[in-house]
């Protein structure tokens, strides 16, 4: 310890125990993770703890910053690059349950699966402008035939468009889709609206 | 287009919507989240392991396990984060493979002297000065912090993704903050 007592941001940062009243480095940064509760008096009150928390409190954060600026500062993403990944990747690995058809020929054995339903399901928003369509799920045995499936899929909507509108034209667009292209039994279709998108603007999530 | 504006839309959407569709099998979707996160995870695996010769492959494998693993993610809102605990997952493997056993002495090691005068001039800012800093850090010092500061796992995990004790996690962490705050201490 030292005893600059008029210039105290002078004084040289210690962070043995000696300089930490006797506290380790790693106590005090458990005590920063709590939120300093419950208060301990011999840490609050020690001038040495009290610069180190604060000098641990400066560093903290500064990881997702660093990463950030890393990323804002390293090479484009190549199209080779996403080209070369989606290469690698196994493109039926979504194809779920295979959903027979009755209709044409008994001796044939036509099916559809759920992953290309799930296409059909999404490529109605191309009917919708100013809507997307995230996940979808298929519930009810969609492999027997005639049984009732309910389907329920998520949405965003472009700021500004009208929720009512949109949703009720996505659901008639999938609806017919559905009839055209399948045999399923579609008793509802749910839409929940997941977000609004401003345009122009990505919102992403927090880490 | 319409296709046109709709790939647009596509690129800005939030995560949970872009995420959600992936679990469904929409490779357009995936090649979104391909675009947005490869640059996070790119510098994620380098800080992780100080160096650039793996990272494209470590980066590379991270997205071929997300695309198989995408159905089970609780929540795809969260993708961002789900991302980077698997590239973190595929760097750790790496560091493992090539050394099996941390070495328990660093525990007591001290990093390298400061880095050239010319150097230092270079990294006036905050930030800078903390990946310089970080460059530094002997190497399982280097990987708690960027496991717990950046990955922001807890003292537990870090121990078990390195195969040390949780004790030995925690003092290399101490170490290597206690270096941390020498080194931008002395840039303030």
């Amino acid at each position: 310890m030292t005893d600059d007592r008029e210039t105290p941001e002078l004084r040289r940062l210690g962070l043995e125990p000696t300089d930490l009243d006797g506290h380790t480095l790693e106590e005090l940064s458990d005590y920063l993770d709590s939120g300093r509760s419950p208060a301990d008096p011999s840490i609050d009150g020690s001038p040495g703890c009290l610069l180190a928390l604060d000098a641990l409190d400066r560093l903290r954060g500064l990881g997702g910053q660093l990463i950030d600026a890393d990323a804002a500062n390293g090479p484009e993403v190549e199209a080779s690059w996403v080209d070369s990944i989606l290469s690698g990747i196994a493109l039926d690995a979504r194809a779920g349950r295979r959903i027979p058809f009755l209709s044409g020929d008994p001796t044939e054995d036509l099916g559809i699966t759920e992953g290309a339903v799930r296409g059909l399901i999404r490529a109605a928003e191309t009917e919708v402008p100013g809507l997307l369509v995230g996940r979808c799920r298929l519930d009810g045995d969609v492999a027997e035939p005639g049984a009732p499936i309910h389907i329920t899929l998520e949405a965003s909507i472009r700021y500004g468009e009208s929720i009512p509108r949109l949703t009720d034209l996505l659901r008639a667009e999938v609806a017919q889709r559905l009839s055209v292209h399948t045999e399923l039994n579609v008793v509802g279709i749910d839409i929940a609206v997941r977000g609004l998108q401003e345009p122009g603007s990505q919102k992403e999530e927090g880490r | 287009m319409v296709r046109e504006g709709f790939r647009g839309e596509l690129e800005r959407a939030d995560d949970g919507i872009v995420a959600g569709r992936a679990m469904d099998g929409d490779v357009a979707a995936f090649a979104v989240l391909v675009r947005r996160y490869t640059p996070m995870m790119r510098a994620y695996t380098q800080r992780m392991l100080n160096a650039s010769a793996e990272v494209d492959d470590i980066v590379q494998e991270a997205f071929v396990t997300a695309w198989q693993r995408l159905p089970e993610i609780e929540e795809p809102a969260r993708v961002k984060s789900w991302l980077m605990r698997i590239v973190s997952r595929k760097a750790v493997d790496r560091i493992r493979a090539r050394r099996p056993v941390v070495d328990i002495d660093e525990i007591d090691q001290a990093a390298p002297e400061s880095s050239s005068p010319a150097r230092r001039a270079e990294t006036r800012a905050g930030i800078a000065a903390l990946g310089a800093a970080l460059g530094e850090l002997p190497d399982a010092q280097r990987e708690c912090w960027v496991l717990r500061e950046i990955g922001g796992y807890s003292y537990d995990e870090i121990a078990e993704e390195l195969g040390v004790p949780t004790a030995t996690a925690r003092g290399l962490l101490a170490r290597a903050r206690k270096y941390m705050i020498v080194r931008m201490e002395e840039w303030r």
